[in-house]
């Protein structure tokens, strides 16, 4: 759930990267810090192991101002893949505001999609979220590399599900900002309807997204 | 609302914790050449000497999450140094953070671990006291259920003394009848020699002097004769009947109670007599009853195992055959003997004929517990029952009772 502090004039909204180990969330993360050029960006903190592992999160934060001279801060998490960590999964899962989930497109990772995806619908119920109503983007990754599962595939197999399905190459760039954007559309109906970004700060829609990509708005 | 855990908001001075303070503040100072000192946005001074806010006072803001945390500020320094010492103090902020949050998250982690250990472990005592309730119901409804078999058994075995009771009758029945049939049969012939004796008597009376015609006409002689005859011969048969209801007494041992000394042999002896109406005719029964210690036993239950013997061997003869009863002291023990020259049993049920409800016979014929109840007996006694057989030559039952010590 978003924080909104009166006394600071502050909205902090928390976004999380979820997914099976190796999908490449941390890298979502990164290529998001390179193209995204908000009036606020902060420095990428990652809690990672030696091998590159994330062990704890990933955290970026951004933001803007908005017209009525409030702080939106986002604050973007990526979730430790690995099933050893399913409490710390939980922790950052824990009060999110909407949910991108990197799935690996790669043949072989079938199983572990969807295992992932159990766990993510499951943990969303244990920290009490409804699923149902929580803002998801299903991001498939990895498409530069050969050995996938095609994109009409995914649609013909995700198709029937009410969450909207993006394709990216977090390493190379394509796709992950088109996913941030798409989940930043997906949050802002349920953020209007609580603090009035409309009414009372004067951000519509658009000017949220564009505010939170800045530069990277309208790139692909 | 503000969150709470590893995404609570961090202060300048966890931001600044982990070095001395007044170190940082000295070589921070060393750098720029003049002495510095950092303001919360209260304007209170966390780090080096308050500065008097007023000419030639620079300051640079310090951010830490996107927002202006405190301020960075010397006298009449270098701009540009100031601002590099600024951005050294964030890189400062950004590493506490992490020191911070990953520490903040461990604990919620390790917590969330504990409680879902704390609660799996309380589900496993509960479910240890659930199985040890069960457990221990169990047990009660074991007993229960042994209890009930117990009691079956005994009836089963009452029952089982109850056919060979039964079997028996049958033979007792007959046995008494004869005697007490010719014995009425007696008393009615003797009823008509009283009449006669009267007859004569009234004829005395009326002649009043002895009449030898009367004495003949009334054919005294042989009355005499005959009611001496008749009175031997009732009472006979009235020691037979006698005799017939000892042996039973002694069979059952009905006044006998608990345990008592007796000679098998005088035992043997009894079930050979209560038998003999069974076996007169269908075999030959032998008796080879050498002498014995006297045994403490309980004879009513030695009788019934001897009883058992007899009779499956009077089955197994069919009517022609020689059933021969031997008994001996072999290697301290007593030893009985019941061997028949019957048909045999053969090998393949021989192992098995001691087992309960096993019976070759016809159903109602038999209850199969005949041989069960026989051994438990002798092993009650602290002895043991043995079978030999050969299909067509013959069984032999060899029961060993052990000699009473001194």
């Amino acid at each position: 759930m978003a924080e909104c502090d009166k006394a600071s004039r502050k909205i902090t909204i928390k976004l999380v990267y979820y997914g099976p180990a190796l999908s490449g969330k941390t890298t979502n993360l990164t290529r998001l810090h390179d193209l995204l050029a908000p009036d606020l960006k902060g420095e990428i903190m990652a809690l990672e192991t030696h091998d590159d592992r994330t062990l704890f999160f990933d955290l970026l934060p951004l933001g803007f101002r908005t017209p009525s001279d409030w702080l939106i801060k986002f604050k973007l998490y990526t979730v430790p893949g690995q099933v050893v960590h399913d409490a710390t999964r939980k922790a950052v899962l824990s009060r999110a505001d909407g949910v991108v989930f990197v799935a690996d497109s790669q043949r072989s990772q079938g199983l572990n999609n969807s295992e992932s995806f159990q766990n993510l619908e499951d943990n969303v119920r244990r920290v009490g979220l409804d699923f149902e109503r929580l803002p998801l983007v299903v991001q498939f990754n990895k498409r530069d590399l050969s050995n996938i599962v095609s994109e009409e595939e995914m649609r013909a197999r995700w198709g029937a599900t009410p969450w909207p399905l993006t394709f990216a190459s977090a390493l190379s760039g394509p796709g992950v900002t088109q996913t941030f954007r798409t989940l930043a559309h997906a949050v802002y109906p349920d953020l209007d309807a609580r603090f009035g970004l409309a009414a009372r700060h004067g951000v519509g829609p658009d000017a949220f997204v564009s505010a939170v990509m800045g530069g990277a708005a309208h790139a692909a | 609302m503000q969150p709470k855990g590893f995404e609570r908001a961090l202060g300048l001075g966890e931001l600044l914790s982990g070095i001395g303070r007044e170190t940082l503040a000295a070589e921070l100072g060393r750098a720029l050449g003049r002495p510095i000192a950092v303001t919360a946005l209260t304007g209170e001074t966390v780090l080096g000497e308050p500065t008097e806010a007023g000419e030639g006072v620079r300051r640079v803001p310090l951010r830490y999450d996107l927002e202006v945390v405190g301020y960075l500020q010397a006298r009449e320094c270098d701009e540009a140094r100031l601002r590099a010492l600024g951005r050294i103090l964030e890189f400062f902020f950004q590493s506490s953070a992490r020191y911070f949050l990953a520490s903040e998250l461990h604990l919620e982690v390790v917590q969330a671990d504990f409680q879902a250990l704390t609660h799996k472990h309380q589900s496993l005592v509960h479910s240890e006291a659930r199985y040890k309730a069960l457990a221990e119901n169990l047990e009660a409804r074991v007993k229960e259920q042994v209890g009930l078999i117990e009691d079956t058994q005994r009836q089963l075995y009452q029952a089982e003394k109850m056919a060979s009771v039964g079997q028996l009758a049958a033979g007792v029945a007959h046995e008494i009848n004869n005697p007490i049939g010719f014995i009425r049969s007696n008393l009615n012939t003797a009823r008509s020699y009283v009449e006669k004796l009267a007859t004569f008597r009234r004829t005395l009376k009326t002649q009043g002097v002895p009449q030898d015609w009367a004495w003949m006409e009334a054919d005294l002689d042989f009355v005499l004769e005959d009611f001496r005859a008749l009175l031997a011969e009732s009472l006979s048969g009235a020691e037979r009947v006698a005799r017939i209801v000892a042996d039973l007494k002694g069979f059952s041992a009905v006044d006998q109670a608990g345990q008592s000394s007796v000679d098998l042999n005088e035992q043997l002896r009894a079930v050979g007599d209560i038998a003999a109406t069974q076996i007169r005719g269908c075999a030959e029964l032998v008796l080879d009853l050498g002498p014995l210690p006297a045994v403490r036993c309980q004879p009513g239950q030695l009788n019934q195992v001897f009883l058992n013997l007899l009779l499956n061997a009077l089955q197994a003869v069919e009517g022609r055959g020689q059933i021969r009863i031997a008994t001996d002291v072999r290697d301290h023990q007593i030893r009985i003997r019941i061997a028949d020259t019957g048909r045999g049993i053969p090998e393949a049920i021989l192992p098995r004929i001691f087992e309960p409800f096993f019976t070759t016979r016809a159903v109602g014929q038999g209850t199969g517990l005949g041989l069960t109840v026989s051994r438990d007996i002798v092993v009650a006694h602290g002895g043991r029952i043995e079978v030999e057989s050969r299909v067509g030559a013959g069984t032999t039952f060899t029961v060993w009772l052990p000699v009473a010590p001194d």
